[in-house]
């Protein structure tokens, strides 16, 4: 695997489905990103790009060897957020960041974020006040 | 406008839901000093922001059988149970957890203003089911998959349209609930009725009138849409489809009555008939309420940033070179 990447691989461990477009989905996440190459990262953010039909954060991450890559991770509808409370100005650059999600399937630096938080733990975007139910990301 | 149009989870319980009911039962429906608010013309002021998110499916569980409509207790329990209990994830199945963690991206229905309904399904009637396919119908999902079979990811034509930021299934006829930014805004003047759809910002403009439809060689993605009133209830008569306006498998044949009335000053009350003799055996109708929220509703400019078209194709070539590579 790429080096200098602080970059965890784990084994698939079960078998999904991708029989539709799912409706609540821009895209297929499956053809996009490879549930086999799941990414933890942790770095700075650059840039956010507040584009539909998905967010997109940019971030520097610094691998072992002082190497620092630039990656791109896929946030949700810039319209959600938004109504979320979360703003242009909520991520400023230069804030730490914790990504655990998914590398895209043509083995370059973007992925989808499944959950970002800051270096504190609190979780980006809706951070200790977050409205979901029951913390679906425990499960 | 965040603490209008969301609402965390146990707190949207604490609203009063509004159940939409049969036509028969709207009368006496709602607040009884509320009287029909209307345009200069006279007819009802269908104009604001509205939204049709929903934890109604639109099919009845088959466990269910015959039974139409909740009673309020059942109704309030299952909105409940689907609110909270039962989040996105598990709605969603296998699919999920390999996604968003979606109540942090706010993709779980509980942080929305959800539009509800005593119905069991969004179909009405005894089976509150999509009617079965015509044999032919059958034919020509199975011809269209066997032809896609292996092309799925040759170009980005191969797409669906919902990928490719040309239309998506909800925006209607018929209006169903998206996903997300579920969410629409009706305008009304000068012989027209605006409707815009927030995903993905399509707006319909139809005509009020008596003018018929096109000739049979226009056709629109979203159809030709006609409108009259009947009382006090809009309806739209829409044809003219496009050859690949597929919507529950439909052809370019589909004709879709769309009927507004509404029932309270929340409320309209929103009913389609989907009929196609080429792909069902008879035609289907349904029935759901819009829940009016408080503005705006904001663009959503699918393709301007649409980097999953480009990662999915990059995905499928590399994916071809590895199996190459796996072959030599």
């Amino acid at each position: 695997m790429r080096t200098g990447i602080k970059l965890a691989l784990a084994a698939a461990a079960s078998a999904v489905f991708f029989v539709v477009i799912p409706a609540w989905a821009h895209h297929a996440f499956a053809a996009e990103f490879d549930v086999n190459r799941p990414i933890k990262l942790r770095g700075t953010v650059t840039k956010m790009d507040w584009i539909n039909p998905h967010s997109w954060i940019h971030v520097d991450v610094k691998g072992p060897d002082g190497q620092v890559v630039n990656w791109m991770i896929e946030g949700g509808s810039p319209n959600v957020l938004l109504r979320l409370g979360f703003t242009k100005e909520a991520l400023p650059g230069g804030s730490e960041i914790v990504i655990d999600g998914y590398q895209a399937k043509d083995g370059s630096n973007r992925g989808v974020g499944k959950v970002v938080r800051f270096a504190d733990g609190r979780k980006l975007f809706l951070g200790s006040s977050a409205p979901g139910a029951k913390g679906e990301s425990d499960k | 406008m965040t603490r209008l149009c969301l609402a965390a989870g146990f707190g949207l319980l604490a609203l009063v839901p509004v159940y939409g009911q049969a036509p028969a039962k709207v009368a006496s429906a709602g607040n009884k000093d509320w009287s029909m608010p209307r345009t200069l013309e006279g007819h009802p002021d269908l104009q604001g922001f509205w939204t049709n998110a929903s934890v109604t499916p639109l099919e009845r569980p088959k466990e269910l059988g015959a039974k139409e409509f909740y009673t309020p207790e059942e109704a309030a329990e299952h909105d409940r149970h689907e609110l909270v209990d039962r989040t996105s994830w598990d709605r969603l199945g296998s699919q999920a957890p390999v996604h968003y963690d979606m109540s942090q991206y706010g993709l779980d229905v509980s942080l929305v203003k959800v539009a509800f309904t005593r119905r069991t399904s969004l179909i009405v009637g005894p089976e509150g089911r999509i009617p079965p396919l015509t044999g032919e119908a059958r034919k020509r999902r199975a011809d269209q998959a066997a032809q896609r079979r292996g092309h799925e990811f040759d170009s980005a034509q191969d797409r669906p349209l919902q990928e490719r930021c040309i239309v998506w299934s909800n925006e209607g006829p018929p209006m169903t609930p998206a996903a997300y930014n579920s969410n629409l805004q009706i305008v009304q003047g000068g012989g027209f009725v605006a409707i815009m759809q927030e995903m993905i910002h399509d707006t319909r403009l139809i005509p009020i009138g008596a003018q018929p439809h096109p000739a049979s060689d226009i056709r629109q993605w979203l159809g030709d849409p006609r409108g009259h009133w009947e009382g006090d209830t809009l309806v739209v008569d829409t044809t003219n489809f496009t050859n690949r306006t597929n919507l529950f498998g439909s052809t370019e044949n589909l004709h879709v009555v769309e009927r507004f009335t509404m029932v309270d000053a929340d409320t309209i009350l929103y009913e389609f008939t989907m009929d196609d003799p080429a792909t069902w055996t008879k035609p289907w109708t349904a029935q759901l309420p819009l829940t009016r929220i408080e503005g705006p509703i904001f663009e959503y400019a699918c393709h301007e940033g649409n980097l999953g078209m480009p990662n999915t194709l990059s995905g499928a070539r590399a994916a071809e070179e590895a199996a190459k590579k796996g072959a030599k």
